[in-house]
């Protein structure tokens, strides 16, 4: 067996990284225990949220899988922010888990070009310097040009329920150890973190009468332009609060759970506590939310998202059944932490390629990421720079002013991992200018450069450009007579009438105000939703993305200032020790990425560019 | 350059004329030059060494300047060094701080003193702000979250606050012009009125020309002083005037630039002169600067010294004697006030000392500025949050940097996240 790309792991980023592959005319084999377990979410069953949601639109541009995914096996869709400005809105789409792990398990296995190899991967094979391959657990060697490992939580997985250790990379399921053992091997530093979920309840035994309930969003906001999928009558999902019983039960327990009683020394991720960790931080605080998240259609089972515990079995029980509406709830399987190994991602190149070992590459959780999204992200990143570095291509890498997925990466490239990473739109310097809505205005070409989607998604797209441009200037003509407006006509009182753009462009005027007000004045043109949603923002934005465009040239200049590979960090004469030692371990590629790197001050970066001047003059 | 046509020996000092395009003679100069690699920086170097009037200085460095050369911008010198390997880094912040040094006087360590405290109070107000953007950040990025971050009211308030801050920073910056760069006092007045001795004096030691003679080459005399921790430049204006001419004529010349640049004047008054009270009116009025002492010098030489008051619009009168000194410690005495008048109060340690600085600031003002309006119109969080990143980039380029992760920690710290 010949592979181009071998990929370890057949989760969100595995299956990303071997479509991709494929896409770009490679032979893939994906190396995973269950090939009916593609895909599978671990924890909760949503897709997107906030600023994952954009790099599902970025996945999606790029000709990846998730979105798509989603809109097929969504149960509910909402949008997040929506009364907010259309940078931060963010779709949320709660999948049906057992239909999305099947969705894309068919998918791949129709897929010509993809083997899915049932069996644990062992040992990573090089020659020279180079990847030459992966050796199963029970000894079966699969040769290939590339490997790209996304172990997820499986890496030296062991679950804690309370004093209880489970070595298994998911609730029953065979953990890899020996892997991580390879990379140890081959020289990689691997660390640990941990992350957690909470107990599943049984759905017929939850009192909905005594929770709120959170429909969906009409019209349905689905996240793929290539999905067809018609309007359905979608799945509630409810909020409900833990009570002051349930803060007594678990401060009371709170030294069995497995992150107090010193059994976990791994950190967990702040936006993501165990509900043990949120009443003992913010003890002022008498109650939590708890959103219960039907796990799909066919199933009872409900996911009470923000109960991740790792308390023993029978605390969890007594806690969760003094939840409001969860009185006489039956637990289904229990809540646990997991700590699992990563490798930090200094480690890897922003191609995602090691350091270490040409042609391997590292995708997801190993880089101290949690999230599908994240995951789905660098796995496409991963298969795609596999491809190009057999054909001896440049990497494709996106900076921080390009896409989500170029602000993740160079995230974990330039920063130390504290814990598991996710995206946040305030990371998001270029937030303005990096929306939902202009995912393919920003990511078509390198769609279309790399081969990732086919032809007639590119046209369908002009002329959605073109559409939304004919919007923009439609709404320039159109004139609104200011007697005819409500309170929005106050600021224009001086004058008769005003453009429709101008009545648009006010401030604080939300997409659900716009769309009415637009169809009231000129509902005589056809412009599809999408078009007005575009035009309409960017008419709202045009003045800040300018002026974001201005920062980004900034940003840019500085990202041009390429440090070369071989650059010595160490001989450089007049830097701090300190800002020396991060300069060799980050190895940044430019004088952009050296000032991201924490702890590294504007002064060490006046000198690090004197030195690069030298540099450039000396080796002219 | 006269003597011209041979081969310079270089570091040998020679002597001859700086003559200009048209062979017209600027100033006996005196030139050395200094070849590859030996020089400071590194490079050919040449120096030329002429007169210390202002025009001689100015007509010769336009000359070298139109045949092609380009001014030194602050610090390439040392740079070119470092670059050139003639002196390693260490050495080349050692010659930075030498040079600051100088330009600050006797209050460099006082500055710095100062300064420690101004960057932490630059960093407690960045803090602020990071804490302001982490509330906003925290409903956008939070949206499900049992959070309460602050309402529209307490937010605006928050902003009105940092505004006030940096303002009260802003105000300083009079007062740290004067630590930093010095408070400049011109010494005018009409001839023979005493200008060249009461700058002797104040320098407390002969130093130049006790009595400049009109037509010299020198345009003024300026010193430094240190006058009760201030650094004072004193500029005598004496070489100014237009031989037997009144101050109205010299008026037109670089008098007036530098009266104008002054903070302080002081006017000398010649008591022995019968109309010096009629004369004074039109000096002052002449003069048009804002912050005016008069000196009645030659008390030691008038007898009736019960009427010295020249009447009310008139500035402040002191009356000295630069002959035997009496008078000129009441003098200083008014000097001194006039300074504090401008000063901050210092106790606080925090003062603004760069326009840079204060620039940044005001940058950082009106980025809080327009996001104030934006709270107030209700508009969407993430376009008050860029500009309140923004404000905070400002203050960054004084102290340092903001990581997203500061904002982050922040929201981390103040709520609870997770749903």
């Amino acid at each position: 067996m010949d592979y181009d790309v071998i990929i370890v792991g057949g989760g969100h980023a595995g299956v990303e990284a071997a479509l991709a592959a494929v896409r770009m005319g490679r032979k893939a084999a994906i190396v995973t225990m269950d090939r009916h377990k593609l895909a599978l979410m671990s924890c909760n069953p949503a897709i997107g949220g906030i600023a994952k949601s954009h790099v599902v639109k970025e996945v999606d541009a790029l000709g990846g899988l998730m979105g798509l995914a989603a809109d097929a096996t969504g149960i509910q869709f909402r949008r997040l922010n929506l009364s907010r400005g259309a940078a931060v809105w963010s779709t949320r789409v709660q999948a049906d888990r057992s239909h999305y792990a099947r969705f894309i398990s068919e998918y791949v296995a129709d897929i010509i070009g993809v083997d899915v190899i049932e069996s644990l991967a062992g040992a990573i094979l090089t020659e020279n310097g180079k990847v030459a391959g992966v050796r199963t657990e029970d000894g079966v060697t699969i040769t290939g040009k590339t490997v790209i490992i996304c172990s997820g939580t499986f890496l030296g997985g062991l679950i804690h329920i309370g004093t209880k250790q489970i070595k298994a990379g998911r609730r029953g399921e065979k953990a890899a150890y020996r892997l991580s053992e390879s990379l140890k091997e081959l020289g990689f530093e691997v660390g640990r973190l941990k992350t957690g979920t909470p107990p599943r309840i049984d759905g017929d035994s939850i009192d909905f009468s005594k929770c709120e309930i959170q429909p969906g969003h009409e019209p349905i906001p689905f996240f793929s332009h290539r999905s067809d999928r018609q309007p359905f009558e979608q799945t509630p999902c409810y909020l409900t609060y833990t009570t002051d019983q349930t803060k007594e039960i678990v401060s009371a327990n709170q030294h069995l759970s497995a992150i107090f009683s010193g059994q976990i020394k791994s950190i967990g991720p702040r936006y993501c506590p165990s509900i043990e960790d949120k009443f003992h931080r913010f003890a002022d605080k008498d109650r939590h939310q708890i959103f219960l998240e039907p796990e799909g259609n066919g199933t009872n089972e409900v996911y009470p998202n923000g109960f991740a515990t790792s308390l023993p079995e029978d605390v969890q029980y007594d806690a969760i059944r003094t939840v409001t509406g969860l009185e006489n709830v039956r637990i289904t399987q229990p809540g646990y932490a997991i700590e699992y190994d990563y490798c930090p991602a200094f480690q890897v190149k922003p191609s995602l390629e090691t350091r270490r070992v040409r042609g391997l590459f590292f995708a997801g959780q190993i880089n101290g990421t949690s999230g599908y999204e994240e995951a789905a992200g660098q796995g496409l990143m991963a298969g795609i720079n596999a491809v190009l570095y057999i054909e001896k291509e440049d990497p494709f890498v996106l900076d921080r002013s390009q896409a989500y997925i170029g602000v993740m990466i160079d995230d974990l490239t330039t920063r130390s991992t504290t814990e598991p990473y996710r995206l946040f739109t305030s990371r998001a310097e270029y937030r303005l200018a990096m929306r939902e809505d202009n995912a393919r205005d920003r990511l078509n070409r390198f769609a279309q450069k790399y081969g990732l989607v086919p032809e007639d998604e590119y046209q369908a797209f002009e002329k959605l450009q073109i559409q939304t441009e004919e919007a923009v200037r439609h709404f320039k003509e159109v004139r609104v007579k200011v007697s005819d407006l409500d309170h929005r006509g106050d600021r224009f009182k001086k004058v008769d009438s005003i453009s429709l753009e101008k009545l648009l462009k006010q401030p604080g005027l939300t997409i659900n105000e716009a769309l009415p007000l637009i169809a009231r004045f000129n509902g005589d043109i056809d412009f599809t939703r999408e078009a007005l949603e575009r035009a309409v923002i960017s008419i709202q934005y045009r003045g800040y993305v300018a002026k974001q465009e201005r920062e980004i040239a900034k940003f840019l200049k500085m990202e041009s200032e390429v440090i070369p590979d071989d650059f010595n960090f160490a001989s450089l004469a007049g830097l701090k020790q300190e800002a020396k030692d991060k300069f060799i371990h980050f190895r940044p590629g430019s004088l952009g990425q050296a000032g991201r790197i924490e702890g590294v001050t504007p002064g060490d970066i006046s000198v690090l560019s004197i030195h690069l001047l030298r540099h450039k003059r000396t080796s002219k | 350059m006269a003597g011209h046509g041979e081969e310079m020996s270089p570091f040998v000092m020679r002597y001859g004329h700086f003559v200009d395009s048209r062979q017209a003679v600027i100033d006996e100069v005196t030139a050395v030059f200094m070849p590859e690699k030996r020089s400071y920086t590194g490079l050919a170097q040449a120096e030329i060494f002429c007169h210390g009037g202002r025009q001689v200085v100015t007509l010769i460095l336009q000359e070298v300047l139109a045949s092609g050369a380009r001014a030194a911008e602050p610090g390439e010198f040392t740079r070119l060094a470092f670059m050139s390997g003639r002196i390693d880094l260490a050495r080349a912040e050692a010659v930075a701080e030498i040079v600051a040094a100088n330009t600050e006087h006797s209050y460099s360590a006082a500055r710095d003193h100062l300064l420690g405290t101004y960057t932490q109070h630059i960093s407690d107000i960045r803090g602020k702000l990071i804490g302001l953007i982490a509330e906003i950040e925290a409903s956008v990025d939070f949206p499900e979250e049992d959070i309460s971050p602050d309402e529209k009211n307490t937010l605006l308030e928050s902003a009105q606050q940092l505004t006030a801050e940096i303002d009260r920073l802003m105000e300083t910056y009079r007062g740290g012009k004067i630590v930093n760069e010095g408070y400049k006092i011109a010494i005018a007045g009409r001839p023979n009125a005493g200008k060249s001795s009461l700058f002797n004096q104040l320098l407390k030691q002969e130093r130049a020309l006790v009595t400049p003679t009109p037509g010299t080459t020198r345009d003024y005399l300026s010193e430094w002083i240190d006058l009760e921790g201030f650094a004072v430049n004193i500029i005598d204006t004496a070489g100014l005037r237009k031989a037997g001419g009144t101050i109205e004529k010299a008026g037109q010349t670089s008098a007036k630039k530098i009266i104008a640049d002054c903070d302080l004047v002081i006017w000398m008054i010649d008591l022995t002169q019968r109309k010096w009270r009629e004369q004074l009116y039109g000096d002052i009025k002449m003069l048009g600067h804002n912050n005016i002492i008069s000196a009645q010098n030659k008390i030691d030489l008038v007898d009736d010294v019960a009427d010295l008051k020249a009447g009310s619009g008139l500035p402040e009168m002191v009356a000295t004697s630069c002959l035997t000194g009496r008078g000129i410690k009441g003098l200083k005495k008014v000097i001194v006030q006039r300074i504090n008048e401008k000063m901050p109060d210092l106790t606080s340690g925090v003062m603004v000392t760069s326009a840079r600085h204060r620039q940044k600031l005001a940058a950082a003002r009106k980025a809080l500025k327009s996001a104030r309006q934006k709270i107030k119109l209700d508009e969407s969080p993430e376009l008050t949050a860029f500009d309140l990143r923004q404000a905070a980039s400002a203050l960054d380029e004084i102290t340092g940097k903001v990581y997203n992760e500061d904002i982050l920690k922040e929201i981390f710290s103040r709520f609870c996240i997770g749903k």
